[in-house]
This record gives C-alpha cells, sequence and structure tokens, in this order.
C-alpha cells in the first residue's frame, strides 16, 4: 500500500485533507479540494482528476474496469469542475466536466457521462449507455431530462469558501509532483 | 414505533360496529363512547397554504381555485414547491431607471459609476430535479412575487360556458320546482289568498294584452350549447410509427395527471403550477354534535383547541409476546394494558357480547337515537345521517379463559416515567406479572379452536374500565368529577397456528 502511496500526485494548489483514503495511481489536479473520508481508489488503473473538484465527505471514486490487457489499464479521467456530494459512489467509465453527482447517487463502471449532467439525490444509474450532455437524472424513478439551462453556473464561491475554511481545521496533505 | 402501532393487530370495535385500532378512533366525551371517522362529521375548518402558512378565507379560497397565489409545485417532479433564486444581470440604464435609482440607494451607488446597472431578476427552480423556469421560455421577473405570467389553457373558454350553462340549468330547474310548488299550493286551497288573486290577475290581464311570452315562459330553458366536436381530425403523419422518440421531451403520465386543464404531451409546456392549498378539519360527533378533534386556526400551530383521541381516554391493549398456538391447546399470551388517564382505573375483563346480546344492544342504541333525534328537533342533526350501528364481522377463534378478579392500574404519572423499579404489589391477582407506573402487564390462558395450520387466531374480550370525566372548567368543583362504567370491545389477532408436525 505504501508503494501506491507514493503514487499519489496532488498539484499545488489542491487541497486534500488528510483523513481522507486515496490508493493507487490517482492525480489530483490544482484548485480541487478532497473532503475528509472521501475515498478514490485507483484499484485496475489509474486515475485523473480534472481542476476544480470538489469531492465531499464519504464520496467514493472508484476505478476497478477490468484492462483489456494488463499492460493497457483502463485510465478513468474525470473533467474540471465536477462536484461528487456526500456519499455518491462513481465507477464511471468516463466523466466529462461540469457534472454534479448529488449526495447518495451511484453511477456504475459502464456509464460515461459526458457534460454539465446532474444526477439528483438518491439516483442509481447502472447499464452500458452515454449521458448526452445537460441530462438531468432525477426522482424515484431515475427519470431523465433535458437541463436547457445550468443553474448553478459556477461553484467558485463554495470553492473559495472550502479554501478558506478547511485548513484551519484539518491537517491537509502535502502536494507532491 | 410506527412499526408497533401501524400494524393492526389489536382492534377496538367502534359503536357503530366497525373494528378500529385504537389510533384511529376518537372519543366522545358528552357520549362516553367510541367514534370512528365514519361516525363523525368532518368538517373544513380554514384553507391555508402549507408552504407559505398564509390562511385564506373559504370564500377567497374558492375563487382561486384552491391554489395559492405565490407558491409553485414543480411540474416536473410534482414534489418539491419551486423556490425562487436571484441572479444579477447587467441591464444598460434608461432614463426612467435612473430616476429610480436616485430614489432607491442601492441601485445608485452602482448607476452612478457607469451606464450599466446590476439588476436583480428571478426565475424559479427546483431544488430536487433542478427544473427552472427558463426550461420553459419563461422570462426572469424583477419581483419575485406575484407576477409570473398566468398559464392559458386552450379550453377555458369551453369550459366557462359549460359552467355557465349548467348554473343557469340549476337556477332554472329551481324555478321550475318552485312554480311547481306554488301551483300545488293554489289547488290544494280552496280560498286563494290575496297574493294569488291579484298574482293571477296579473297575469290574465298581462295574457290579454299580449305580453303572454314574457310572464308565461319564464320557464325558458338556458341556450343549450353545442357539443363539442372536431370536424377535422388531423391523419396521423406517415413517421409515427418509424420516428424514434425522444423519451427525455415526453411527459410522463404522471406528469400529465398534476395539470389536468392541460396535460401537456411536451416537457417544454410544464409550467409552474399554483400550489394546492390544504385544509384544517374539524371533527364532531354525529350523535351530540359535539366537537371531537378542533384544531387551533392558525396555519402555523399544529396544536388542538380540542383534541379527544381514543389513545388518550381508553386504556391501551397491548400484545406482548405469544405462545406457540396449536389447535386445542391452552397458550399463554402476555398483553400490555396501558392507563393513559390521570385517574385510577379499574378493569375487568370479560366475555363479548353473544350474537343475541349484541342484536339487543343495537336495537337499543337505535332507540336511543330516535329519542335523541325527536327530543332535538331544532338541531342541525339529520338522522339519515347517522350510521346505522352493525354487529362487528370479526369472529373470534379462540376460547379466552377470563382472570377471577378485577386489577386496578394507576394513573398516568409523567414524572413516574424515570423510575426503573418494577413494583410488585402483593395485593395483585395471579394474572398480573408486573406493574409499571400506569402500565400493566396480565398473562392469559387461551385456547383456540379446532383450526388448520397457519389459521388466523384471533381473541377477543369486552374490556370494562372506569373512566372519570375531568371537569371542563375550573369553576366546576373537583367533586362534580364523575365516574362512569364504560365498556370496549377489544379483539386481538394473536398470530397464527404453527405447523407443529413438522418440528
Ligand atoms: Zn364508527
Ligand atoms: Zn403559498
Ligand atoms: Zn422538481
Ligand atoms: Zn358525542
Amino acid at each position: 500500500m505504501s508503494r501506491n502511496e507514493n503514487k499519489v500526485k496532488i498539484m499545488p494548489k489542491a487541497i486534500v485533507c488528510e483523513d481522507c483514503i486515496i490508493q493507487g495511481d490517482v492525480t489530483i489536479s490544482s484548485g480541487c479540494v478532497v473532503h475528509p473520508s472521501a475515498q478514490i481508489i485507483a484499484e485496475t488503473g489509474p486515475i485523473v482528476i480534472g481542476e476544480n473538484c470538489i469531492i465531499e465527505e464519504y464520496a467514493k471514486i472508484h476505478n476497478r474496469i477490468q484492462p483489456e490487457s494488463p499492460d493497457k489499464p483502463h485510465i478513468l479521467t474525470i473533467g474540471p469542475n465536477n462536484i461528487f456530494e456526500v456519499g455518491s459512489v462513481i465507477e464511471a467509465s468516463k466523466i466529462g466536466e461540469k457534472n454534479i453527482f448529488e449526495c447518495k447517487s451511484f453511477v456504475s463502471s459502464d456509464v460515461e457521462v459526458s457534460n454539465g449532467c446532474v444526477i439528483c439525490a438518491g439516483c442509481h444509474l447502472s447499464g452500458g449507455q452515454h449521458l448526452l450532455e445537460n441530462t438531468v437524472i432525477f426522482g424515484k424513478h431515475c427519470q431523465q431530462r433535458e437541463a436547457l439551462d445550468r443553474i448553478s453556473g459556477s461553484h467558485m464561491l463554495q470553492l473559495d469558501f472550502l479554501r478558506k475554511i478547511l485548513p484551519n481545521y484539518h491537517h491537509l496533505r502535502k502536494a507532491k509532483q | 414505533m410506527d412499526f408497533l402501532i401501524s400494524q393492526n393487530y389489536v382492534n377496538y370495535v367502534c359503536q357503530c360496529g366497525l373494528l378500529k385500532p385504537l389510533t384511529n378512533l376518537y372519543f366522545c366525551r358528552h357520549c362516553l363512547n367510541l367514534r370512528c371517522s365514519f361516525c363523525c362529521h368532518h368538517e373544513v375548518d380554514s384553507h391555508f397554504c402549507r408552504n407559505c402558512l398564509e390562511n385564506i378565507p373559504s370564500s377567497e379560497a374558492k375563487l382561486r381555485k384552491n391554489k395559492c397565489n405565490s407558491c409553485f409545485d414543480c411540474p416536473s417532479c410534482s414534489f418539491s414547491v419551486l423556490s425562487a433564486r436571484a441572479t444579477t444581470i447587467q441591464v444598460p440604464m434608461t432614463v426612467k431607471e435612473k430616476q429610480e435609482g436616485e430614489e432607491s440607494s442601492t441601485t445608485t451607488s452602482e448607476a452612478s459609476s457607469g451606464k450599466m446597472v446590476a439588476k436583480k431578476m428571478y426565475y424559479l427552480a427546483c431544488l430536487a430535479c433542478r427544473y427552472s423556469s427558463r426550461d420553459v421560455g419563461i422570462s426572469d421577473q424583477a419581483s419575485q412575487n406575484f407576477c409570473w405570467p398566468e398559464q392559458e389553457y386552450m379550453h377555458a373558454n369551453r369550459f366557462n360556458t359549460i359552467l355557465n350553462y349548467y348554473q343557469a340549468l340549476v337556477l332554472h330547474d329551481k324555478q321550475v320546482k318552485q312554480d311547481e310548488k306554488r301551483r300545488k299550493t293554489t289547488n290544494k286551497s280552496k280560498f286563494q289568498s290575496m297574493t294569488d288573486r291579484t298574482g293571477l290577475n296579473v297575469s290574465a290581464i298581462r295574457r290579454q294584452m299580449g305580453f303572454d311570452k314574457t310572464v308565461s315562459k319564464p320557464k325558458n330553458k338556458p341556450a343549450s350549447i353545442l357539443p363539442s366536436m372536431t370536424e377535422e381530425v388531423e391523419e396521423l403523419s406517415e413517421d409515427i410509427f418509424t420516428k424514434p422518440i425522444n423519451l427525455k421531451n415526453i411527459t410522463t403520465i404522471e406528469q400529465r395527471f398534476t395539470q389536468p386543464a392541460n396535460q401537456p404531451e411536451s416537457v417544454k409546456h410544464l409550467y409552474p403550477q399554483h400550489k394546492n392549498l390544504s385544509i384544517k378539519r374539524s371533527i364532531r360527533c354525529r350523535h351530540c354534535e359535539h366537537n371531537v378533534i378542533k384544531p387551533e386556526y392558525n396555519p402555523t400551530s399544529i396544536k388542538y383547541r380540542i383534541q379527544q383521541f381514543a389513545s388518550s381516554h381508553v386504556p391501551e391493549v397491548r400484545i406482548i409476546k405469544c405462545y406457540p398456538l396449536m389447535p386445542n391447546k391452552s397458550a399463554f399470551i402476555t398483553l400490555k394494558l396501558t392507563n393513559p388517564t390521570m385517574n385510577d382505573m379499574t378493569i375487568t375483563i370479560m366475555e363479548l357480547p353473544t350474537d343475541d346480546e349484541e342484536v339487543m344492544m343495537i336495537d337499543e342504541m337505535k332507540k336511543n337515537f330516535e329519542s335523541l333525534t325527536v327530543s332535538s328537533k331544532s338541531s342541525l342533526m339529520r338522522p339519515s345521517l347517522i350510521e346505522d350501528p352493525r354487529i362487528v364481522s370479526c369472529k373470534p377463534t379462540a376460547k379466552l379463559e377470563l382472570p377471577d378478579s378485577s386489577f386496578v392500574i394507576n394513573q398516568r404519572d409523567d414524572s413516574a416515567e424515570f423510575d426503573d423499579e418494577i413494583q410488585t404489589d402483593k395485593k395483585d391477582p395471579k394474572f398480573v406479572i408486573w406493574r409499571k407506573a400506569n402500565k400493566i402487564a396480565i398473562e392469559l390462558s387461551i385456547t383456540p379452536n379446532d383450526l388448520k395450520v397457519n389459521d388466523e387466531v384471533i381473541v377477543g374480550f369486552t374490556m370494562h374500565y372506569t373512566y372519570s370525566t375531568v371537569p371542563s372548567t375550573t369553576a366546576e368543583k373537583k367533586d362534580s368529577q364523575q365516574r362512569h362504567a364504560l365498556n370496549a370491545r377489544v379483539y386481538l389477532n394473536v398470530g397464527n397456528i404453527v405447523d407443529y408436525s413438522t418440528k
């Protein structure tokens, strides 16, 4: 495990709390905020997280897609400006930018998420599919809807707030090249 | 807690003969009887919006079609209330705004700096499904209250004409009936009254003068409306079966049903829906017309002015445990009885009335109603509204060995809740296992009838209890406290017959 720990790359200006679990080849770009007790587990291949993502408490990002050949592992790339809310479990094969995964949502490994999608609280998404841009999954029966207008244009205010507050109460992991 | 109460293993018999769990029953203090919701009048006390808690008079509620003016439900998920969200946009300042800006201090500071002015605009958004009023093309509004564009309904005119027609029809029918009545009364009496005579004269004169039409035909039926029909039904387009559909743009059945006037097919027509109003309901005993439930008028308050829930007047019976049940073999059940009142209760457990006795009870009850209705003619009560009591449909399938003596349950004492000690009174009869504050546990023996495996075992008993009426006003002396001996019939579903052959 210690060998894996070494593979974790945290870019400067990213805020990663010490109490979170990061295993395997994980790259966290600058501007990201990783809350305590979040989990990022690169089991079968590396995970690359884009800039300005928020990964909240008990969120779990898990790459466990079996590669076709052992020397060519599947890389889970996550675009910038995504929010992973409390308790969400994300195993998607690819994630674009500006998506929101609300509390307790689940995305299985054969789902490809494009940009501007919202998986609302408690929705489970499984089965091979490619989510088109601005898709909203909501409700008890996981209805789909297309959002013409993105409500939360930016989460920069929240990011700024977290960057200010989190270091006051938590030990942070040092940025490593 | 919900699990314990919502499973209806213990049912009480309402006076009307229906079986209900204690939590669904009321207790009328004036009749000293259990009342279920069928034995009560339900009245609308007040209308209010449960989102903004505005109290709306019933006449106004009718005008508003029982909807709140200022709150909107999400048309997409119909799960949550839309909330107004603010955005600031930059608008070029006009002369008019300049004048306004000088008046209000907030805009002047920015207005003076440049020609662009920050202006707050509002739109509605659902926090659950991310629906927003922009999705359906409603432009942002400058103020968050009362100015959202009203949705226009395709059939609004049609509905109005139908409504007007039927209102006219009702009026017409009333008139016809009145006329008939008048004619009948005039026919009956040999001697015409003065008014009738003059009335006749006037009409006769009029008829002679040729104003016949207006007088003799006041019963003109309102002009009937055209039935709705569409002359041309559009042909289905050819690609209807071949064109792939995008389910994201089609509304679900639920979404259509939340807008019955419109029933949009496309999500582009999901306009924000005015929130339906809620009511506060008061419940009145049908026999004595006293309130059993009356909520406080204020919508923000969840308290009651009158609350006569049966669970706070009648001893509650719960099953603690029951030994495996086999046909024709006695088994023990442990019951817990709770006294919810502030007075000690003496309880005697007795046999259920036999069928004949039950019929007699019902007859007596009916007689009572009749005497009641005769004596109080002036009251609003109509005897037809009183449900005829019926024989309890449930029949016990096991025999209960009755305890040989009665017992006392102590009054409810809120401070005694914190005592852990289980007091055992030596005076208690043998079947009392323990007692604690206002609770008592008793063990009874039951013998199921000759039943098959998995058959339900039902036991019943009449619980005879003493009930003390609390003086309703402080002016009344404490001595006026009266003790009543009341009965409640209880049916217990103690479980199923077990298959002992496999064990
Ligand atoms: Zn009833
Ligand atoms: Zn309202
Ligand atoms: Zn919604
Ligand atoms: Zn009553």
